[in-house]
């Protein structure tokens, strides 16, 4: 910011560190953010669709990421322009709200803005654009109401949610298992709402945990209806397996209880002494005496113990997991119908847990080993384990499957969809057009670009594909609109047929009806913005 | 050689910064209207936004005025007094922040040629507080005083009010949205409309439809520890217990140490300690609540007990959300387990669900609710803060409707009548007066322009053709922002609480009459430290040694 001359040409200071602000005006700051935005979108455009690539990422530690998801690349890729992290952001609310089409998101609002800088160069005022912006946004949620269908979701019935999970895969490195992973996220979160939330549509992704393990193929993936504890038990002279499992749930440690308060005991004597090993002993043999009267023959403890402990366990033939995390633990409590324990004198038996058959499994030539806690009284709980060659394969498997579960929870909400492959987007943008003329304000001419912006969708798809772009999209429309089908999309897979439905490409309602809603509030909030003030930093 | 040695009179600590006169004055205006001039496009329907960056990196996107001043983080001492309006009419009112800084502005610089042709301030003050008076009295006149007695039309009305407010803000597409929200909102607050009654909860994530309203408590899970999960997640009517107790084994006294002397007290020791927790707990468990709050943190073995018995329990929760819940059950938090009975409050529902990325315990359906709480839903983080700012005004705006039912039209309609009111008023005064009312009234076009300016239109034709339309009697014309035209803005229906509009009035005056009256700073060096960095500094581009 410069500085400011009263007409006696003294200088004067209003706001504190003036020369150090950066200042930027009207029109100009407008287009450096619409500049921002685009450069953001076009990093992503690259990704997007069953043929989009990955980007590879290396952070400040030498971590290495590779990824096709939208909102992990651009959390990766630590942004610093301000508005180009409104983008970061609009895609991780995406993230959150939907899981998936996090990259289709910012390359429509990066489209959108593309679209509002000619119209700005026309001389229409940037609020009017963004009005117009979201007329047309409205407008769009309703026709993609009106080309729904619904589809029957219940557990028996799953082809559905299967294809949508499958679509969402689709663009993702485990494509090549993708009718397996998406079966088994479908399967994950149908287990998990299986019990009483059915009427609620509320599923906790808290119950489902998604381990994952290098080594192994991606098909290797399962699904364990239980909890993989990555532990082994704690004395390796322990069976491996162990059969009708009657679990105690403990918070407590394997050792004789201190007080809180700050304690000393002084011993005088030898007597004493002796007494106090006596006393030691004797709390152990108590605890494993409250353990074994309650029935269980196995011991899952949030603490450790010591070797003591630990032989007096294996003497008992007891089995033992030590230093088993907050939420496993409490994940196996609800898996196995158990209470967690805090005291051994509360231990009973109706507090005890049940599972099938507990096992430990090593992998390949490594020492780790992990232990799967399976056919559980309660099976809402589980776990999906992914397997891939490396590390990186096997965080990209959790996350597709993240985005997996997610739109399986969406349609378990709300059993619309639409198709994919860009078909919605171009009836969307037919009827846009159509209803553009029928506006008599200068919002016509902003309505009228949401549809070109719309069309961006299809396009890096069709682009992404190796097709000619332009040529395939005019393709599509003209046999939208001949044929009144608003199901026809690109055909990326090259399958030869355009009809979505046909290649069961689906997608949720909500998931694309929020895109376009997101899209729309973050370009109205750029357009609206016409002075930067910031600090250099 | 007689005068060096003659002793400088020091009357001020070295470094003071001291300025007068006219040249002050002029000063002080020009820094005023330079900083109007960074939130004058902000004003209105088509008004847009800033982005402001702050030192900590923190970006912060808003429209409304007080924010942006506050944010500006102003030094000249002048212009603190315009930051200082805009903060008095956000706590007053809420709404018309940007408004009255321009204003203020406005009046400083109609005042700017009589300064400078040497008319004394007293007397500008003097005319200006009189004109001041006199459009106070010309609100009150014309102002329309609605007392409706039929609950529908005076939500109308409160609706209609909500929605002028939030026309300017990044919400305005989805006003009839907001505005029932925020009319649903205070119509569940008891007859002295406190506002930390109405609770604000920002989920980023989804549009802004999803963003709704609780009549009740709602707040963000607390951390839970294991055997959380396996608590029930609803309850229908259940009795609720809140607390200001640490639930956990924890020593009695920091200080205290326990000397044992045999292996059989240390035993006795241990079970003491269980003993005083597994009390307060079993004592809450048959109180019969089901739900327990505490302020204070609920530890692992407590929130075993409790799932274990199906009870819910949550900890470190903040005091204002305890407090509502406590007004929405009619319960009360204790400090003790002594007597739990009569203090546990009881809810319709309560349920934990999961609301984007997050999972949030809801109170609902309470016998005596008082209190609700908004959660609002938006794209990014600066988006649901613009939101809530936008809301808060539109809220505070609603609560001075209810308790002042009379409105004015906006949309500059007030602001003209005004203008043409004291117009006519000074032709019938005498004297230098005259010339200044004249000028006040002038000041007041300031808003009408602007509101044009902001949305593109030709300015100088509008405000002639809402001149002419005052003048003939149109008392509520104003500008019709979608036509680019004029209207009646009664008519459609945009309204704003008359108390807002005197206030802006009366504390723009004020501020300008202020500045008109100072005619020297003294500013103080900082401290010992700036004084002799400063020194410093000078020393080594002067080389003179002091």
């Amino acid at each position: 910011m410069s500085l400011l001359f009263d007409e006696y040409g003294l200088p004067f200071i209003v706001v504190r560190d003036q020369e150090q602000k950066q200042r930027l005006k009207g029109v100009d700051a407008v287009k450096s953010h619409i500049l921002a935005a685009r450069n953001v979108a076009n990093i992503l455009k690259s990704s997007l669709g069953p043929k989009g690539l990955d980007k590879i990422m290396v952070n400040s530690d030498g971590e290495v990421t590779v990824t096709n998801d939208g909102a992990t690349i651009l959390k990766m890729m630590d942004v610093r322009h301000q508005v180009a992290k409104l983008l970061v952001e609009l895609s991780q609310s995406q993230d959150d709200e939907v899981g998936d089409g996090t990259t289709s998101v910012v390359v429509l609002a990066g489209a959108l803005l593309e679209q509002a800088e000619a119209l700005l160069d026309k001389g229409i005022h940037p609020v009017r654009i963004a009005d117009g912006f979201s007329m047309a946004a409205e407008i769009c949620c309703r026709h993609l109401e009106t080309i729904s269908d619904e589809v029957e979701v219940s557990s028996e019935r799953k082809t559905a949610l299967v294809e949508v999970a499958m679509t969402a895969l689709g663009s993702k490195i485990v494509s090549r298992c993708h009718r397996q992973i998406a079966t088994i996220a479908v399967d994950a979160v149908l287990a998990g709402i299986k019990m009483a939330d059915l009427e609620r549509k509320d599923v906790d992704f808290e119950l489902i945990k998604v381990e994952g393990k290098v080594g192994g193929k991606m098909e290797e993936t399962t699904l364990v209806k239980g909890v993989v504890v990555d532990k082994g038990f704690s004395h390796p002279q322990m069976s491996k397996e162990l059969k009708n499992a009657k679990i105690a749930i403990l918070t407590c440690p394997f050792e004789p209880p201190k007080p809180k308060t700050k304690n000393t005991l002084s011993i005088k004597s030898v007597e004493d002494y002796e007494k106090l090993h006596n006393y030691e002993r004797k709390t152990f043999e108590d605890m494993i005496g409250h353990v074994k009267k309650s029935g269980a023959n196995i011991v899952c403890c949030q603490w450790g113990f010591d070797d003591e402990a630990n032989h007096m366990l294996l003497q008992s033939s007891l089995h033992a997991i030590r230093w088993v995390g907050g939420s496993e633990m409490e994940l196996v409590a609800i898996a196995s119908g158990g209470r967690i324990v805090p005291r051994f004198e509360e231990l009973t038996r109706e507090k005890l847990g049940s599972a099938g058959i507990i096992r430990e499994i090593q992998f390949g030539t490594t020492k780790d080993s992990m232990i799967f806690i399976e056919s559980c009284a309660n099976s809402r709980a589980v776990t999906i384990f992914v397997r891939g060659g490396n590390k990186m394969i096997v965080e990209e498997g959790k996350r597709s499957i993240h985005d997996a579960l997610c739109v399986t929870r969406n349609l378990v909400k709300d059993n619309r969809i639409v198709y994919g492959g860009g078909s919605a987007e171009i009836s969307c943008a037919i009827k846009i057009n159509a209803e553009a003329d029928k506006i008599a304000t200068l919002e016509q001419y902003a309505i009228r670009v949401f549809g070109d912006a719309l069309e961006s969708v299809p396009i890096a798809l069709s682009e992404n594909s190796g097709f000619p772009a332009i040529t395939t999209l005019a393709n599509v429309k003209t046999l939208q609109i001949s044929t009144n089908n608003p199901h026809l999309g690109i055909d990326c897979l090259k399958r030869g047929t355009y009809d979505m439905k046909e290649q069961r490409v689906i997608e949720t309602l909500i998931g694309k009806q929020q895109q376009i809603m997101l899209a729309t509030q973050v370009v109205k909030m750029i357009l609206k913005i016409d002075d930067v003030i910031a600090n250099e930093i | 050689m007689g005068y060096a040695l003659r002793p400088p009179i020091i009357l001020l600590k070295e470094g003071t910064d001291t300025s007068q006169g006219k040249a002050q004055l002029i000063s002080n205006i020009n820094a005023c209207e330079a900083l109007v001039d960074t939130i004058r496009t902000t004003l209105g329907p088509r008004g847009m936004d800033k982005l402001i960056v702050d030192g900590k990196g923190k970006v912060t996107i808003s429209n409304d005025g007080a924010t942006i001043m506050k944010l500006l983080d102003v030094v000249h001492p002048a212009g603190h007094v315009l930051v200082d309006i805009a903060k008095s009419q956000d706590a007053e009112i809420g709404d018309g922040t940007t408004s009255v800084v321009l204003l203020a502005g406005a009046f400083l610089k109609e005042c700017k040629p009589f300064i400078e042709e040497a008319v004394h301030p007293q007397v500008i003050v003097r005319s200006f507080r009189l004109a001041t008076q006199l459009a106070l009295n010309r609100i009150d006149e014309v102002a329309v005083k609605h007392s409706f007695k039929d609950p529908t039309e005076k939500r109308a009305l409160l609706e209609k009010v909500a929605f002028t407010s939030m026309s300017s803000k990044l919400i305005s597409t989805h006003k009839e949205f907001f505005s029932k929200l925020v009319v649903n909102a205070v119509s569940v607050l008891n007859a002295d409309l406190p506002l930390d009654m109405i609770g604000i909860k920002k989920v980023p994530g989804g549009s802004f439809e999803s963003s709704f309203l609780v009549r009740g408590v709602a707040f963000k899970k607390a951390f839970s520890y294991a055997g959380f999960e396996m608590a029930p997640k609803k309850y229908d009517n259940p009795l609720v217990c809140l607390l200001n107790i640490e639930l956990e084994l924890k020593a009695e006294r920091d200080n205290a140490e326990i000397r044992v002397d045999n292996v059989e007290e240390y035993q006795r020791i241990v079970d003491a300690e269980w003993t005083i927790l597994y009390q307060k707990l079993q004592r809450i468990v048959e109180s019969g609540a089901k739900v327990v709050l505490s302020k204070l943190p609920i530890g692992d073995v407590a929130t075993q007990f409790f799932a274990d018995r199906d009870v819910f329990c949550a900890g470190r929760i903040p005091d204002d959300d305890m407090r509502r819940t406590a007004k929405a059950c009619s319960g009360s938090v204790q400090t003790s387990v002594g007597n739990l009975g009569p203090s546990l409050g009881r809810c319709g529902l309560f349920e934990e669900i999961q609301i984007g990325g997050e999972r949030f315990n809801i109170f609902s359906d309470c016998p005596q609710t008082q209190t609700c709480t908004l959660i609002l839903r938006g794209g990014a983080d600066q988006f649901i803060a613009e939101t809530e700012r936008s809301l808060h005004d539109a809220i505070m705006v609603v609560r001075r409707t209810l308790k002042n039912e009379a409105v004015v039209a906006g949309g500059g309609a007030i602001e003209m009548e005004l203008s043409r009111y004291l117009r006519e008023y000074s032709r019938t005064v005498a004297g230098k007066s005259q010339m200044l009312i004249a000028a006040y009234a002038k000041a007041l076009e300031a808003i009408p322009r602007q509101l044009c300016e902001n949305a593109g239109f030709d300015s100088t034709n509008i405000l002639n053709l809402l001149r002419n339309k005052h003048h003939n009697g149109g008392l509520w014309y104003g500008i019709d922002i979608t036509t680019e035209g004029i209207a009646d803005n009664y008519q459609r229906f945009v309204w704003e609480p008359a108390v807002m509009k005197i206030n802006v009035l009366k504390a723009a005056a004020e501020a300008a009459c202020v500045v008109l009256t100072v005619d020297e700073t003294v500013k103080n060096p900082k401290c010992q430290d700036d004084v002799s960095q400063q020194a410093a500094r000078k020393g080594r581009a002067g080389g003179v040694p002091r």
